[in-house]
């Protein structure tokens, strides 16, 4: 059985941190928010989603600040001429970061519809309530008005306050005060054919922290690969040279990304303890299955094999590896490299 | 990722495929399920001038009992196989190998007569035929004749087949005794084995043995074969396994474990088989 147990730091990150690391970049990131005369909302954001779901969790951040449906959420994004401001999508910063950009922009919004919607009932700004979707008067809950309402009179422009311009649309660049820290605790079990030194995952079990959750199907889907990514760190995936230095697992024949025939279901969890950092309480998920699957699959390993006295195996473990570590034998480890019948099949 | 050019033609009927492969010589490649073949040309390790496609032929996909033999015919996909009623009741080790090729979608495209012509040494069915002392059926422009399994491979990815033969059918005899074992060691699931071992009991202590992607050639594992009709032990004879093979050596083995791996399978194999 092998454990654990990490703190992640991450979030990138306040720009002046960046800066005192010699970054060239900052570390902040935007989002404009514009409501369309036809109660639609588009969303510009300047992470970059490539599989992390951001159309998704981005249209639900504002449906849910807007009161509005979330298929009436358009999120634009990575074509500079769209969005031509954001520091991209790494080091799990896109929602802690660029997420917070959103609601922030969100945010501004509601407030300049507010100050229209207070013109045109003819109260106050802060007599007005603003809930799903709805401006009303506090004490006279018959007199509202509807965002897109608003949304409509701001495009018109016929009967705005004084000096405000016309339309709905809010941008924010969010610089974080500080990183966000998820954490988590992996455990995984494996059995190791002693004979032949094959290793198997019986069972893997992940309870990670990153805050306060927009999508748990989302947070889940992230902590599946990412944990399969990092076995396949521990168990397959190697970059093996040749002596004239070619890539001789230049193919996904030779380079081993597992499949979903080579891990058992996973159990996963989740606590949650919100980051003080971000209006959310939001932190990362991309990289909390990476981070800590490798070392608990190689633990796991590691205490597997130690009854011979195994106290470290070079990754990924492959079968000849852990049999060389059972018998303490040096068979000079899979070498292809004289041969290249591997890449002739 | 893209193959060099080629020319692409669809034999109707073996006869026109025999034809085709004789006035194209060695400019022709034969594609049946192309799992084999298509992977080969994408790395352009393989550049045919002319594809001869078969996969259209037809009353080529089939399992039947034949006299004293189950016969199958080239173009039978591995999951037909995997599948077979027949096969599951006198030859599951071929159905048992045949359901672990790769995954469902190869299952699908693959055939049992591209698999063993194609001459990988990884090849399982091609082991499991050595092991059961298959006969392959080649037709070529003088009409048909058979090899046995142990003349047909005769180096690494080639075969006794002349350019312009066809494997049509693959003869297996029904088995006398019922111990038979299928092990195949891999890293992930669907890969080729590492190392794979087929094994058939025949009674009296004996067996048929095939070691898969051991040597240059699927090939039986001699050593255990005679060690096995001399008297010995299961565990006595798989020490025996790789005696006279040179194994093959990749990034998934060095030669010295490989030769262990032998050793271990082939055990496991003759004591599942109840030799």
């Amino acid at each position: 059985m092998g454990l654990s147990s990490y703190v992640e730091m991450c979030g990138l990150a306040p720009s002046r941190v960046l800066s005192a690391l010699r970054y060239v970049a900052g570390g902040w990131d935007s989002s404009t928010v514009r409501l369309l005369p036809t109660g639609k909302v588009q969303v510009v954001t300047g992470t970059a989603p490539h599989g992390q779901g951001h159309e998704t969790s981005w249209s639900m951040i504002v449906a849910d600040k807007l009161g509005v449906d979330p298929e009436d959420v358009e999120v634009l994004h990575s074509d500079t001429s769209v969005a031509p401001h954001g520091m991209d999508t790494y080091g799990s910063r896109s929602l802690s970061v660029g997420g917070t950009a959103v609601w922030l922009a969100t945010e501004k919004v509601i407030d300049k519809a507010k100050l229209i919607a207070a013109h045109q009932l003819e109260v106050a700004a802060e007599d007005l309530d603003y809930a799903s979707g709805t401006f009303s008067v506090k004490g006279s809950p018959d007199r509202t008005m509807a965002i897109g309402a608003v949304a409509f009179e701001a495009f018109t422009a016929h009967n705005l306050p004084d000096g405000l311009e016309p339309n709905l649309e809010a941008t924010s660049h969010f610089d974080p005060p500080n990183f966000v820290f998820p954490f988590g605790t992996h455990v995984c079990v494996v059995e190791v054919d002693e004979e032949t030194g094959k290793v198997e995952v019986l069972k893997y079990v992940a309870v990670d922290d990153c805050g306060t959750q927009i999508n748990p199907m989302i947070i889940e889907g992230q902590v599946h690969g990412g944990i399969v990514q990092g076995a396949a760190q521990a168990l397959y995936e190697e970059a093996i040279y040749d002596d004239d230095g070619n890539l001789i697992t230049s193919t996904l024949v030779d380079y081993l990304v597992p499949s979903a025939a080579d891990f058992p279901s996973m159990t996963t969890d989740t606590t949650v303890t919100p980051s003080p950092t971000n209006p959310m309480g939001v932190k990362g998920i991309g990289e909390a299955g990476t981070i800590a699957a490798a070392p608990a699959v190689m633990n796991a390993i590691i205490d597997a094999l130690s009854p011979f006295g195994v106290a470290d195996i070079d990754m990924p473990a492959t079968p000849e590896r852990v049999w060389n570590a059972i018998n303490g034998a040096h068979t000079g480890e899979p070498s292809a490299r004289s041969n290249g019948t591997e890449a002739a099949r | 990722m893209i193959p060099a050019q080629f020319e692409y033609r669809r034999a109707a009927t073996a006869e026109e495929a025999v034809r085709l492969l004789s006035e194209l010589g060695d400019d022709a490649k034969v594609l049946a399920g192309g799992h084999s073949l298509v992977p080969l040309m994408k790395l352009r390790l393989a550049r045919p001038e002319v594809l001869v496609d078969i996969s259209r032929l037809p009353d080529l996909s089939y399992v039947r009992g034949d006299d004293g033999d189950i016969a199958i015919g080239a173009l039978t996909r591995h999951h037909d196989l995997a599948r077979s009623d027949l096969l599951a009741r006198e030859l599951p080790l071929m159905a048992a190998a045949a359901g672990q090729i790769g995954d469902p979608q190869i299952r699908h495209r693959g055939t049992i007569g591209g698999s063993i012509a194609h001459g990988d040494p990884a090849s399982d069915l091609a082991g499991v035929v050595l092991a059961l002392d298959g006969t392959l059926v080649l037709q070529g422009p003088d009409g048909r004749r058979r090899v046995a399994g142990r003349q047909f491979f005769t180096g690494f990815m080639e075969t006794v087949m002349a350019p312009n033969e066809l494997l049509v059918e693959i003869r297996v005899p029904r088995p006398t005794a019922t111990g038979w074992s299928f092990q195949k060691f891999n890293r992930r699931a669907h890969d080729w084995a590492i190392v794979g071992v087929a094994a058939v009991a025949l009674g009296d202590g004996k067996a048929g043995v095939a070691l898969i992607n051991m040597a240059q050639t699927p090939i039986r594992a001699a050593g255990t074969e005679e060690a096995l009709a001399g008297g010995a032990s299961a565990a006595d004879a798989a020490e025996h396994a790789s005696d006279g093979i040179e194994p093959r050596v990749d990034i998934n083995a060095s030669r010295q474990f490989r030769r262990h791996l032998a050793t271990v399978l082939v055990r496991r194999a003759l004591e599942e088989a109840g030799v």
